[in-house]
């Protein structure tokens, strides 16, 4: 009796001993990759070309350390077709086994069962999935137990970029983490200059790099809830950070759609680039473009506080690996998807740079940064904005017209917040199940 | 007709001596094999990968069916659902707009461009292909640089229209003008196409009948009127059909011009039905009813084709009738 008591002790004592140091110990692995019981043939799809290199470097540590004799078909299949081509081969029953997934296209796989649950091999892979940031994989979780369908590859936030030389030239301040939404007009204001052809700001554009951003400081899910239940845009907060905008717009500080050329994040940039423009708001996947490129100075500090809520949030977005349901090598695919998600596998993405790792190791992040070599930019601001984020909760039926449409009507077309928030939850209520 | 060749083969002898029906004679026989021969690829690649798909959105159009869950057969609801939508008759009333606007520009045109290209000019050559270079030149990559041409403010166009006040002009989102940079995209790039029926349809004209013209006094535009346009009426006829059967068609311009800005137009004001087609199949992952657009488009461009081969008899004048 009394043994067997101090048997069980001994048996949590030793637990606890090996558990507690996997999170203060340096070095030891958050996500540790393990090897595959039995190797075969998969085939993978990713839609970047740059991403295709580095995961094929890291498949090619796979297949020496923890699968010898694997085999790995890694195809790319560039953004512009890639969901219309997985859903031909959807159709024809030819789901590639792994392949990168989008949060706003997940809930399509999801609801019709054509992806892999991966949590009974994350419970047997003994991965903790909370280590990874609630906006990275919240949109990857499905089901009444919140099962992770997928392992996150990276997270990219969103901070202000702004140009230094512009900001010397008014004689104003750089600004700090702590400015607000009453500061970034008045910065927008000075900034700009009709007779220089140059705008304040334009930081309205897409979903992730643009408006969203700000309605997520009031404290609103921005477009639409989580569960799918309700538009959000006709809410109070929605209603207020896009009067705040058009406000902004109206006053001539920020440009109109056409005239930046379009309603993505990239013609943003571009404006922003060329020196049309002195802040946008930009993502971190821009920076290594930023850095080569941009010929003035320039840096990048997080979105503006809102000035109630103290709160500076951005849009998260984490790509997935995700598996196939009717895949032939379950475990295999499952293993793969383990070890390009853990230390190891990640490592690459680290390294290669402009891609922020999903892994959470401080070591892994740090790595990230020091990637992009000797820099004044702050590029610690990003990795401070995923701290308080919001995942995405749009999808792709919806996608347009709360992307781009609704935007063009304000900022183009000069119809007012509230009347082009109605005619855009119209058609939202519409694709709302 | 004709009595020298047997017409009541049995069809079991046909099978018993297999090649029986390619010609009376060995000679005609191995000439028709080969001429078989040679049609097979395209014939067998037009049947697979074109008849095959148009048989099946037959099968499609009844079904619900979102390319991964089972195909569920659902009747004539898709149809009844095409009925009450809206977009659809959007997208309807936008294909005819856009063909109202651009097939008889492009017609017209073409046609005072192949009159005059086919006067002996110098360097007519060099203008006729300068003309026919659009139709090779993939639409996409057209209407890229069309794109930037309309663009407010930096675009080309902009900049010429400045001095009138329409510098801003917002051609790609603003609902009332999207279609005219459609169109001109269209126009610009079937133009040569057009030209080069149009030139071979009056190289066809005799000679003669032009200076019998001349003859009883009439002018250049007397010889237009009364020669040119009745003897051009049959090529006129094949395109103008061709030109609409086009102008139903139109996908890539729209997909192209609107996708930096609103794709499909604000509020669907550049959707055409084979764009809508397109976004209903792989963004709201409907392919039944997807299909059953694709029928209505297939069935609206029979249709006119049939109404037009009705009512040519009245416009279309063919030389060989009035001879007989």
């Amino acid at each position: 009796m009394n043994a067997r008591r101090v048997g069980l002790l001994l048996i949590v004592v030793l637990m606890l001993a090996l558990a507690l140091p996997v999170q203060a110990q340096e070095g030891e692995a958050v996500i540790k990759a393990l090897p595959c019981k039995e190797p075969g043939k998969l085939t993978m799809w990713v839609w970047d070309e740059n991403w295709a290199k580095i995961i094929g470097d890291s498949i090619e540590l796979w297949k020496s350390e923890y699968c010898p004799g694997a085999e790995v078909e890694l195809q790319v299949q560039p953004w512009g077709q890639y969901w219309d081509l997985l859903k031909t081969n959807a159709a024809g029953g030819e789901l590639p086994d792994v392949f990168n997934m989008s949060q706003p296209f997940f809930y399509f796989y999801a609801v019709n069962e054509a992806v892999l649950n991966l949590q009974p091999y994350w419970d047997e892979f003994g991965v903790d999935t909370s280590v990874w940031g609630s906006g990275l994989v919240g949109p990857y979780r499905w089901g009444e137990n919140g099962d992770l369908y997928a392992a996150p590859v990276n997270w990219d936030t969103i901070t202000v970029f702004y140009n230094k030389d512009m900001f010397d030239a008014k004689g104003l301040a750089y600004p700090t983490a702590d400015w607000t939404w009453d500061d970034f007009a008045a910065y927008a204001e000075a900034l700009t200059d009709p007779e220089a052809d140059v705008y304040g700001a334009a930081v309205y554009a897409e979903y992730q790099a643009g408006y969203p951003n700000w309605i997520a400081a009031t404290g609103e899910t921005p477009v639409v809830d989580a569960a799918r239940t309700d538009c959000t845009l006709d809410n109070p907060g929605s209603l207020e950070a896009l009067n705040f905008l058009k406000g902004l717009y109206d006053k001539g500080y920020m440009p109109s759609v056409s005239v930046m050329g379009g309603t993505s994040a990239d013609d943003a940039f571009n404006f922003w680039a060329s020196g049309k423009v002195a802040m946008i708001t930009g993502g971190s996947w821009k920076l290594t473009q930023a850095l080569q490129e941009v010929p003035f100075n320039w840096d990048v500090v997080q979105l503006p506080k809102h000035p109630q809520t103290g709160r500076s949030r951005s849009i998260v977005h984490a790509v997935g690996y995700v598996a196939s349901a009717r895949t032939a090598n379950p475990d295999l695919a499952a293993n793969l998807i383990l070890f390009l998600a853990s230390d190891e596998g990640q490592r690459f993405f680290a390294e290669g740079g402009n891609v922020a790792p999903a892994n959470p190791s401080p070591a892994i992040q740090q790595l990230w940064i020091d990637s992009f070599g000797e820099t004044d930019v702050n590029i610690q601001a990003f990795v401070d904005a995923t701290y308080d984020s919001q995942g995405v909760t749009v999808f792709e039926e919806i996608w347009d017209v709360m992307n781009t449409e609704l935007v063009v009507k304000i900022f183009d077309l000069g119809m007012s917040v509230e009347d082009a928030v109605a005619e855009t939850c119209d058609v939202i209520n519409e694709q709302l199940p | 007709m004709s009595t020298l060749r047997p017409t009541t083969t049995h069809w079991r002898v046909w099978l018993a001596r297999p090649l029986e029906w390619l010609g009376p004679t060995p000679l005609s026989r191995r000439k028709a094999l080969w001429g078989l021969a040679l049609i097979a690829p395209n014939t067998l690649g037009l049947f697979f990968f074109f008849g095959i798909p148009v048989l099946m959105a037959f099968s499609t159009s009844l079904q619900e069916w979102n390319a991964i869950r089972p195909a569920r057969f659902i009747g004539l609801d898709n149809f009844e659902r095409l009925i009450q939508d809206d977009r659809f008759a959007q997208a309807l009333t936008n294909t005819f707009k856009l063909i109202g606007l651009a097939v008889p520009l492009e017609v017209g045109l073409a046609l005072g461009v192949a009159v005059l290209l086919n006067l002996p000019l110098r360097g007519r050559n060099l203008l006729r292909t300068a003309y026919f270079l659009p139709v090779v030149t993939s639409t996409v990559a057209a209407s890229v640089v069309w794109t930037s041409i309309f663009q407010p403010r930096y675009g080309i166009l902009s900049q010429i229209l400045k001095p009138l006040g329409l510098g801003d002009t917002n051609w790609l989102v603003d609902p009332g003008l999207v279609l005219i940079p459609v169109a001109v995209v269209t126009i610009w790039q079937r133009l040569g196409f057009d030209m080069v029926i149009f030139l071979a349809g009056l190289q066809a004209i005799p000679a003669e009948l032009y200076e019998a013209a001349r003859i009883d006094g009439a002018g250049r535009w007397g010889r237009f009127r009364h020669v040119t346009l009745p003897m051009l009426s049959p090529t006129t006829f094949l395109v103008v059909v061709l030109a609409i059967i086009n102008g139903f068609q139109i996908f890539d311009q729209v997909y192209v011009m609107t996708l930096r800005t609103v794709p499909g137009g604000v509020g669907g004001s550049a959707t055409t039905l084979a764009y809508y087609l397109y976004r209903r199949a792989f963004t709201n992952s409907e392919f039944g009813y997807a299909s059953a657009i694709a029928l209505v488009l297939f069935t609206l461009i029979l249709l006119v084709t049939v109404f037009q081969l009705a009512i040519q008899r009245y416009w279309v004048y063919y030389e060989a009738e009035s001879q007989s």
